[in-house]
């Protein structure tokens, strides 16, 4: 039997093209980073969703085990993972991230 | 609380050759700017190269220590 969080998750990455697993929520955020990435996306124009795990170690501990990534914010672009802006950073400098944004909200026209 | 020294060990045990730089982001040596230059970076692609340093870093992380990290992860020839 799937894991029922998991399966939560595959639902909320099919339903956003950006999608911030982060603390708090988009008008009460509750780390700078979580504010940092949301900056960061507010930059290109696309819709993003944040959703606040703060309060729910358990999909915590499932996204990380997912990701092999420890912390927090989280970063999913058409339901792939992308870390946090200390990696979507480089990835705009080398061009690679405009193409992507591009390529995942193409799909939608 | 961790000090320069302990990451830059930490890091070394899983990236030998690495050069480690860290700065204190907050003044509580827990908010950390960690700068890593190492050739087992080459061919890796930013998200792998950090995944490496979350690695070395696990055991930090995880009691404490560390409660954010700032990355960059080079190789050598800066790229």
């Amino acid at each position: 039997m799937a894991d029922p969080i998991e399966e939560e998750i595959q639902q909320e990455l099919k339903q956003h093209k950006i999608l911030i697993y982060g603390k708090g929520t988009k008008t009460a955020p509750q780390c700078g980073f979580t504010v940092e990435t949301m900056q960061f996306f507010d930059q290109f124009g696309y819709p993003y969703e944040m959703i606040n795990v703060l309060e729910n170690p358990a999909k915590r501990e499932t996204l990380t085990k997912m990701t092999n990534w420890p912390t927090l914010p989280k970063v999913f672009i058409n339901g792939q993972f992308y870390g946090d802006t200390d990696v979507l950073g480089p990835m705009q400098s080398k061009g690679e991230l405009k193409p992507l944004l591009e390529q995942a909200f193409q799909a939608e026209a | 609380m961790i000090t320069p020294e302990t990451v830059t060990e930490y890091v070394q045990k899983v990236l030998t050759d690495a050069r480690v730089v860290v700065s204190d982001r907050t003044g509580t040596m827990d908010h950390l700017n960690v700068r890593v230059v190492s050739d087992a970076f080459k061919g890796k692609n930013v998200l792998d190269r950090h995944r490496l340093i979350y690695q070395a870093l696990d055991e930090p992380l995880k009691d404490g220590r560390i409660h954010a990290l700032e990355l960059t992860a080079e190789t050598p020839d800066g790229s």
